[in-house]
């Protein structure tokens, strides 16, 4: 009786719906583990271009900040020299002293911030470089807001992801094996075979779904 | 004298194929985890690639700024240099010009060593050379300690090019390893199709197709121990 069982044509028909059910299934979840690996790739190439472009923003800020302190420098020296003359005895130093004060330190005051801003001034009279660098990445807030670091977690989390639907495929590609391998045999193996397709792929599914679940909550909601 | 051949009993077409299939089962899961490890060599590779070029635009950042304030600080240095020297030349002129009864030489020399002097006073504190104990001289007319200033505004540099070096040789070493993995499941390709070709045939043919499966098997399971291992 089970042999007529295994050689039946309905059982033929079933294995064959199922293997086409299962092959639709892996190729679905085959097509969500690369769209994962792309949304990972995504995040890793969108993470570079925003590195590179906060980084090139910095290093603009930080080539004005020392163009500005050379500019702020020759202001200092220029105004030490302006007080050495106004203090010295000679009547012509003096004289040197009060026209560079007149004309040539507003010029000079005039180029950078750092010398027009009292906040930049530091105690031993030197300028405070680490405050006008700050201000001018404020200035950028666009730049200075990108985040390369939550691109790449980002793409560490689709990564993650990929490692275990990788998993659920092969695991649906295992039932399918087993089904294909039923569908061939007409012997006593034909049932076992059939079982172990079905109970593989029902794990695989199950497997699927949760990492979905998981991480599709970890995202926040987003696929 | 006619002879019929044996013909081939259903017990000898039976015979191995449920070693067989035992065989093609653990392919299947050699092969499942294969392709696992694959998949996460890759993924692992990925990784260090991406971190390899972050850390590169860091690193390349991070040049470009130690570099323009290097060229600040050592341009400041210069310039102390200069002045104090100006100073000192000014200050020789007048006294010549004093020794040769030149009042108004003596006078214009006395001016400009007085403005070098203030140039000097104010450049000195704006370099790091003499304000900064790391690298200011601890001697009156000593030097100052270039060496340190020259380590320390590369040390930032440095380690992220490490990290760089780090994530570079990392993802060398994935991709190596996802690409010996892509070696042993073609390999692994070859012992289903061994397998295959057995459950296909019967009695010592079978069987001889099977060991050569297994002979592949072996092999594929070693190469892939000694790629995790390495």
């Amino acid at each position: 009786m089970l042999k007529r069982f295994n050689e039946s044509p309905r059982l033929d028909v079933f294995i064959a719906i199922i293997i086409a059910v299962v092959s639709a299934t892996t190729a679905f979840a085959a097509w969500r583990a690369s769209m994962v690996s792309s949304a990972a790739g995504d995040a890793i190439r969108q993470g570079l271009i925003d590195a590179v472009k906060k980084q090139a923003g910095s290093s603009e800020d930080w080539r004005r900040t020392y163009e500005e302190a050379g500019h702020a420098q020759t202001y200092a020296v220029a105004l030490a020299q302006v007080e050495a003359f106004e203090k010295s005895s000679d009547k012509s130093a003096q004289a040197q002293g009060r026209n560079m004060r007149q004309y040539l330190l507003p010029s000079l005051q005039l180029v950078t911030e750092l010398t027009t801003d009292d906040k930049y001034l530091k105690e031993d009279g030197t300028y405070d470089l680490e405050l006008r660098f700050a201000d001018l990445e404020a200035a950028t807030p666009d730049l200075t807001a990108l985040d390369p670091t939550a691109s790449f977690k980002l793409s560490d989390q689709y990564s993650s992801e990929q490692r275990w639907l990788t998993v659920g495929v092969i695991l649906l590609a295992i039932s399918l094996f087993w089904l294909a391998l039923s569908q061939l045999s007409m012997k006593r193996s034909r049932l076992v075979s059939l079982a172990i397709g079905i109970g593989i792929y029902f794990f695989g599914l199950i497997w699927f779904g949760l990492v979905e679940l998981i991480f599709f909550s970890l995202r926040g909601g987003a696929l | 004298m006619n002879e019929t051949p044996n013909p081939v009993t259903e017990e000898s077409s039976e015979r191995y194929k449920t070693l067989i299939v035992v065989l093609t089962l653990i392919t299947t899961i050699i092969t499942a985890v294969l392709a696992t490890l694959q998949a996460d060599a890759n993924i692992r590779a990925n990784s260090a690639n991406r971190d390899s070029q972050y850390f590169a635009i860091l690193a390349s950042a991070e040049l470009h700024r130690s570099g323009l304030q290097s060229s600040y600080d050592l341009n400041t240095f210069a310039k102390v240099l200069l002045e104090r020297q100006t100073e000192l030349m000014m200050q020789f002129t007048a006294l010549e010009m004093d020794q040769s009864g030149d009042k108004f030489g003596n006078a214009l020399s006395k001016i400009s060593a007085l403005a070098a002097k203030a140039r000097a006073d104010k450049l000195t504190s704006f370099s790091v050379f003499y304000t900064d104990p790391r690298y200011a001289s601890k001697t009156t007319d000593g030097t100052p300690d270039g060496e340190a200033y020259l380590r320390d505004s590369s040390k930032l540099a440095n380690e992220i090019v490490e990290k760089q070096n780090t994530a570079a040789d990392d993802y060398h070493k994935w991709s190596s390893k996802a690409d010996s993995y892509v070696g042993v499941l073609t390999v692994m390709a070859v012992a289903f199709f061994l397998f295959g070709l057995a459950q296909a045939l019967t009695g010592r043919m079978r069987l001889v197709f099977a060991i050569f499966g297994m002979v592949i098997l072996l092999i594929s399971s070693a190469w892939t121990v000694l790629i995790l291992v390495v």
